[in-house]
């Protein structure tokens, strides 16, 4: 990453500056560190965007630049949470547990903690034993490996089958939404080890640690803006050069690469895998911010979303990705969270929560006809008139 | 002169239909060769055969002084092999300008990892300003490869095929929808070319391939109907009635 990097790359720097300036400001205005203006909850609500910033931006790599429509991104990012989630919960209850066993005569031995823990998380579904994937989960450090491990091979290993038989376009995206969908209805099973439908909860408390909703909130909201300036600084640089030459070569004539002497096999494999890393490195910010995680998140619906947020903020330009996750969430949010007035048209009251789908469908069929560059392309309009009035 | 291709006894059907029927053919290093004859005798399937995409049922295809047999080699370790191709549409990547297209075929590791750490070096943009200049594309280095009109497409296409210093180059139909100005200087870039290296064009255009003024391979039905120079294959019968007559 050199100075040419960001000079070739205005747009990174606006971007990584308004970013800087929007985390300064929440944080001056938040209840833990500032005057207390913007609520601890709605602080929450912005740090998960931005974690959907992130994936988006992933999104964008692999759909707007190397041109794979993948409806599976949101396994990986459920995956990276379920994997985070796995230790904060294990790591919790096995503290509540060592304090309520210290009250005994006798000092509890490590087969009854273990005991205690595996019944506290397990009672639901009807076990009392640790689950072989839970064998790591009492260290930080390995789930933390595996928030990027766990959805870099399942990435690797499903790019390599399906690139490797040449499955394309739209068929590529069924078999990655099958995927996705087969991994939210494992999921679903009580004996999945992962608590079935209940999932994972609780996860907005870090163990061992005091601090109030408000202090903490602040922590990963940071710790979100941070993820999201050297995701998208990663991104950018991936793009900027002969990688992101090649990439949007195979978007637009993967044959003509091909007889370049690229194996395109192996940049899909490197992208897809490289952005399903991303993707769990967003997860994993976003569940302990939503405080739980349960299957239903990882099904096939949301990596729709995803990839509507990506058109409607405008593909093949970062910072339409970051425009469109960040704005249809938080609109999405609020008309679906009843904040949205409703309108009584007399025979007819239109209820957002039922009605915003709806719109939402409509803007992303309207966008796709009449504005296929998204939000993103009124900036290029803008810079574009700027540029003409300068020259003239 | 040493043999740099040699296809033999290569046949390939689609459905029944013998698109190429036990067909041969030699070139050598450092040859210009013009491959002729009427549509549907196999020129495209051959060109498929010869770059990996189609896979024939039958024969051999050796290259190079190892003898390699290219069958079932992928398209891109053909391409790394040394044989390049130029498709019959121009087909430059169009939102991408002059430089990166030229760049993205500069002979250099294809690797993802030794791509994404790529920087290009004063050398590299020395080269691609030595081929814009080549072709003719000096003034347009940095413009989207879409403007260019459709005889500058097909030139950095052509560039684009030097760039990568292949040892062959199979060339489709390169003077097709060019003006007689652009065709002059497309028959230059190719006879050039060939001093150095193998070239193969396919054409259908009987007064280009007279200026390329080189040997002629005749195909029909998917096999060799005449070779030789321009004068003696016109002036076979079977080609005058399969092709000229018509």
């Amino acid at each position: 990453m050199n100075r040419s990097f960001i000079a070739r790359n205005p747009s990174v720097l606006v971007f990584l500056a308004l970013l800087a300036l929007f985390t300064l400001v929440v944080s001056v205005l938040s209840e833990g560190f500032g005057i207390g203006l913007v609520s601890t909850s709605f602080v929450k609500t912005l740090g998960k965007t931005l974690c959907l910033c992130l994936i988006a931006v992933a999104m964008d790599l692999i759909w707007g630049y190397a041109g794979i429509l993948s409806l599976g991104h949101f396994a990986f990012f459920g995956l990276g949470g379920y994997m985070i989630g796995m230790w904060l919960m294990y790591e919790r209850t096995r503290q509540i547990v060592v304090s309520s066993l210290s009250e005994g005569v006798l000092p509890p031995t490590p087969e009854e903690i273990e005991t205690g823990i595996a019944g506290q998380i397990f009672g639901v579904v009807g076990s009392a034993d640790f689950p072989l994937i839970w064998a790591f989960a009492d260290s930080l450090v390995i789930q933390l490996a595996l928030v990027v491990l766990v959805p870099g091979i399942l990435a690797l290993v499903f790019g390599w089958l399906a690139f490797r038989s040449r499955v394309t376009g739209v068929y590529l995206s069924i078999l990655t939404q099958a995927m996705t969908l087969g991994l939210s209805l494992y999921l679903f099973q009580n004996a999945s080890g992962l608590r079935g439908n209940n999932g994972l909860s609780g996860l907005q408390n870090l163990p061992g640690v005091s601090a109030p909703q408000s202090v903490v909130s602040m922590w990963f909201f940071w710790a979100s803006a941070l993820a999201l300036a050297l995701g998208y600084l990663l991104v950018a640089w991936v793009v900027s050069g002969k990688f992101g030459s090649v990439i949007r070569g195979i978007r637009d004539n993967e044959a003509r690469v091909r007889f370049l002497g690229y194996s395109v096999e192996s940049y899909k494999l490197a992208v897809f895998t490289l952005t399903a890393c991303l993707s769990g490195i967003a997860g994993a910010l976003y569940y302990p911010q939503a405080g739980i995680i349960n299957p239903a998140e990882v099904a096939p619906i949301a990596s729709i979303y995803l990839a509507v947020w990506v058109a409607i903020g405008g593909r093949g330009r970062l910072y339409g990705a970051v425009i469109g996750a960040a704005f249809v969430s938080l609109v999405s949010s609020w008309f679906t969270g009843g904040q949205a007035p409703d309108i009584n048209l007399g025979f007819y009251t239109i209820q957002w929560v039922d009605w915003w789908l709806i719109l939402l469908g409509l803007s992303f069929v309207l966008v796709t006809l009449f504005a296929p560059s998204g939000m993103g392309g009124l900036v290029d309009l803008l810079m574009r008139g700027k540029k003409r009035g300068g020259n003239t | 002169m040493s043999t740099l291709l040699e296809v033999s006894g290569v046949s390939v059907s689609f459905d029944g239909f013998r698109a190429i029927n036990n067909l041969t053919f030699q070139i050598g290093n450092a040859e210009l060769r013009a491959v002729i004859g009427p549509n549907g005798a196999g020129k495209t399937t051959f060109m498929d055969i010869v770059t990996g995409k189609t896979r024939p049922d039958s024969g051999h295809i050796s290259w190079g002084e190892k003898n390699l047999s290219l069958i079932g080699m992928s398209e891109a370790r053909i391409a790394q092999a040394g044989i390049g191709r130029k498709f019959q549409k121009p087909t430059v990547f169009e939102d991408q300008t002059v430089q990166e297209n030229l760049l993205m075929a500069l002979r250099k590791d294809r690797g993802p990892l030794a791509v994404l750490f790529f920087r290009p070096s004063a050398a590299d943009l020395e080269r691609v300003a030595e081929l814009a200049g080549e072709i003719g594309l000096t003034d347009s280095l940095l413009r989207v490869s879409g403007e260019l009109s459709h005889g500058q497409k097909q030139w950095l296409e052509i560039g684009m095929l030097l760039a990568q210093e292949p040892r062959l180059l199979l060339v489709d139909e390169p003077a097709a929808g060019m003006t007689p100005a652009e065709r002059e200087k497309t028959t230059a870039i190719l006879v050039e070319a060939a001093k150095t290296r193998a070239v193969v064009v396919v054409e259908h255009d009987m007064e280009f391939v007279r200026r390329l003024n080189c040997k002629v391979t005749v195909l029909h039905e998917g096999a060799v109907l005449a070779e030789g120079s321009l004068d003696h294959v016109t002036k076979n019968q079977e080609v005058i009635d399969v092709y000229l007559g018509r």
